[in-house]
């Protein structure tokens, strides 16, 4: 509505906005009010309100004193499973964006070649990213019964004796990103399409000056999709640091499983703060991990510059 | 100027936020007191009960005793809302903190001091003082709603376990099925004797301690001669001589059955027709009482027997674990004089025993427990016996979350990366750390 060559008139410029002019101003916020009201019922009031509450003993029914910085001093200096669900998060975090990443490249550059029945193929693997929820941890229980379950039976055939994995503190994150794998068909679609956008004439150009096909990979195919791998992998970040329902549902009543090896931040935090209503120490909680996870997306940021390639960029 | 293009529209939203928290603001709930304007009676109150019972077993029921209360005076009327276990308790929360809570909701019996410490429940003494109900209930569940000495929720039901076993079993192995396991050393004697292995595994397990429904928190109160985690004063007392020896005990199972075998084995472990006892696994099992009425639906060709928890030696007590569920008052509920009556017949007589016998569950009072007409069922007799030996516990405050911190040590034990001394004094390390802070 706001063009440039009103931004540059003068100040009384505004004056001369026509009655239809204005009714269409009004008309257009009317057109976002759902919207508005969205991000301030909905996002910034409550977000504002846990940033207040983080500073206080609020227990939703019976206080709200402010406490400076208890909270996080505690946090910090006095609570030994704010570290636990914390190491627990980032272990998976650092294990299963680059796994998952990896993972989906290298199934679309195989779902992208050309052969007869790939429609099917291409269905099959996305197939588990479309069912999701409950019912999937409940699948993999099976699958990763230690005795009878499909993982273990397949090992057994390799000759590999298969750990107890959901019973084995030193197992049980690596079957839960073992799980998410499964589900790379996301986002291998987005490379697909991002795949088959890449013009066939530099593949041919480059095999004219005679490039194998790692170099043809590592130099044009891999840059061409690399803002794709960008956005897959902050998304990844932000995605797995919410990883909740794993630790819920596949232990015990969400304790948190083998010696809190599935006790992971959201589920330590969801235990204050509905369990022991401290929803102020909760909302700390929920504070450190909005800070870190920003942090690390400005990193990821940052670092973009060096490595993602975006055809007619400014640079 | 600039500046006044936006305060229209923002008055706009700002308008707009306030009429739609004006429509969201509860003018009158319809739960509460609709006045039935019909005839010239009295007007009558609705009360909002929200429970988790909403299968297709327990649902009739609750919902016969509601009936049956509604039908006993015109002056109240009772609302059954069924809410499912995962959501009813942060329902509640936020209900109580938006002032419309439910008038009488059925909850956890571990927390009660916690949540009338939170102010989410209603203080019950002055209805207590008029008419005093308290000597209808087990003492070792009414200790259980106190907080700071006063009530905050009445009893509802409990539960005990016993060691079921399989009387054919026993026969196979040449043990007389009249005469149960008495003592850890007779369990362990028996188990192994009721072990059947073939080259692929196990066929029969006799026993596993931690297989069924008696954790090693339970246990730990069995070696312990009936002791908590927290001792009269409230203080932790986890790294007692009797709990090592218990814990010792626990680990000497695995040792012997093989890690593996036990992780193995529990994984297969279903409910229904694949549960291990039913179907023939295990010779031996704790479970509570309402476990009966699966071996009645799924394994009726069973001959089995139940027994109290044997003792780790001769008088040193058949202790078992108990928990349940409580009635209470959600704290700003609309009307608590008429939820009191309601919670008041909930608990008595007739409304338990009702529930007992179509539940096999066991009930808060006592009177309806150790009916004559209940008892008929020799399982659910041995439960309502075994409630003497049964044990609840009320966790002090400044331990809330402790469980958090006392698991971790023991699953180690059985990793075999701590000893049971070491996790022991360990965990109470840990958790009085936790108990000086919250101080």
């Amino acid at each position: 509505m706001k063009t440039t060559a009103q931004a540059r008139a003068p100040k009384n410029a505004r004056k001369k906005l026509s009655k239809l002019a204005r009714r269409e101003e009004l008309q257009g916020y009317l057109f976002i009010l759902p919207w508005l009201i969205g991000l301030f019922g909905i996002t910034l009031f409550p977000m504002l309100f846990s940033l207040y509450g983080s500073f206080t003993d609020y227990d939703v029914t019976s206080r709200m004193n402010f406490i400076g910085i208890d909270n996080y001093a505690r946090m910090f200096a006095d609570d030994p499973l704010f570290w636990k669900s914390l190491y627990n998060t980032l272990y998976y975090v650092a294990l299963m964006v680059p796994l998952t990443t990896i993972g989906s490249v290298l199934l679309a550059l195989m779902l992208n070649e050309k052969i007869a029945g790939m429609r099917v193929f291409r269905t099959i693997y996305y197939l588990p990213a479309v069912l999701s929820g409950v019912g999937v941890y409940f699948l993999w229980i099976q699958l990763l019964n230690p005795s009878t379950g499909l993982i273990n039976t397949m090992l057994g055939w390799a000759g590999i004796p298969g750990p107890a994995w959901l019973s084995d503190p030193m197992w049980t994150k690596p079957a839960i990103i073992m799980m998410k794998l499964w589900s790379v068909g996301g986002g291998m679609l987005l490379y697909l399409a991002s795949l088959q956008g890449v013009p066939s004439q530099l593949y041919e150009s480059a095999k004219l000056d005679g490039a194998s096909a790692f170099r043809r990979f590592w130099h044009i195919t891999l840059p061409m999709i690399s803002p794709v791998i960008f956005f897959d992998v902050v998304t990844s970040f932000i995605g797995g640091f919410q990883i909740f329902q794993e630790g819920y549902v596949m232990t015990d009543s969400g304790n948190g499983g083998p010696m809190g090896s599935l006790l992971f931040y959201n589920l330590y935090m969801w235990n204050q703060a509905f369990g022991l209503f401290n929803m102020g120490y909760a909302m700390a909680m929920a504070w450190v991990l909005f800070v870190i996870v920003l942090v690390l997306t400005l990193i990821n940021l940052r670092m973009s510059k060096r490595w993602v390639y975006y055809e007619g960029g400014d640079d | 100027m600039k500046k006044k293009r936006f305060v229209y529209p923002l008055a706009l939203v700002a308008v707009s936020l306030l009429l739609l928290l004006a429509a969201c603001t509860p003018e009158s709930r319809s739960s509460s007191g609709t006045p039935t304007a019909a005839t010239g009676e009295e007007p009558k109150v609705t009360l909002d009960f929200w429970t988790f019972w909403g299968s297709e077993t327990r649902r009739p029921i609750i919902e016969k005793i509601i009936d049956d209360f509604n039908q006993s005076q015109d002056r109240i009327m009772v609302k059954h809302t069924y809410l499912p276990f995962g959501d009813i308790w942060t329902k509640n929360l936020a209900s109580i903190a938006a002032g419309n809570p439910a008038d009488v909701i059925v909850n956890d019996y571990a927390d009660v001091n916690l949540r009338a410490s939170k102010n989410q429940n209603t203080d019950l003494s002055s209805y207590l003082a008029e008419d005093d109900i308290e000597s209808r209930f087990y003492p070792e569940l009414w200790n259980n709603v106190l907080y700071e000495d006063k009530a905050y929720a009445l009893p509802f039901n409990t539960d005990t376990r016993l060691l079921y076993y399989n009387k054919e079993a026993f026969r196979e192995a040449g043990l007389d099925p009249e005469q149960p396991p008495q003592t850890w050393a007779e369990l362990e004697e028996y188990a192994q004797k009721l072990d059947k292995k073939s080259e692929n595994g196990y066929e029969q397990v006799g026993f596993y301690p931690l297989w069924g429904d008696f954790g090693v928190d339970s246990w730990l109160i069995n070696g312990d001669g009936g002791n908590g985690y927290f001792d009269e004063s409230d203080q932790a007392a986890i790294n007692t001589p009797g709990k090592v020896a218990t814990l010792e005990w626990l680990k000497s199972w695995q040792d012997r059955l093989g890690r593996q075998t036990v992780d193995a084995m529990k994984a297969d472990f279903g409910s229904g027709v694949s549960d291990p006892f039913i179907s023939g696994k295990v010779a031996m099992y704790i479970q509570t009482g309402t476990y009966n009425t699966q071996i009645e639906e799924f394994g009726q060709d069973l001959d089995i027997g139940v027994a109290p928890i044997p003792e780790r030696e001769a008088g040193s007590g058949h202790w078992s674990s108990g928990g349940g569920f409580v009635v209470e008052i959600p704290k700003g509920a609309a009307h608590p004089e008429e939820a009191w009556e309601f919670i008041k017949y909930l608990t008595d007589v007739d409304a338990q025993k009702y529930w007992a016998m179509e539940n096999f569950d066991n009930v808060a009072n006592i009177e309806a427990a150790e009916d004559p007409e209940a008892n008929e069922n020799p399982v659910y007799q041995a439960s309502v016996e075994n409630l003497a030996d049964t044990k609840v516990f009320q966790v002090p405050l400044s331990a809330s979350g402790y469980k958090d911190l006392i698991n971790p040590h023991t699953d180690a034990v059985f990793l075999d990366k701590e000893t049971p001394e070491q996790a022991l004094e360990g965990a109470e390390k840990d958790v009085q750390a936790l108990m000086s802070k919250n101080q």
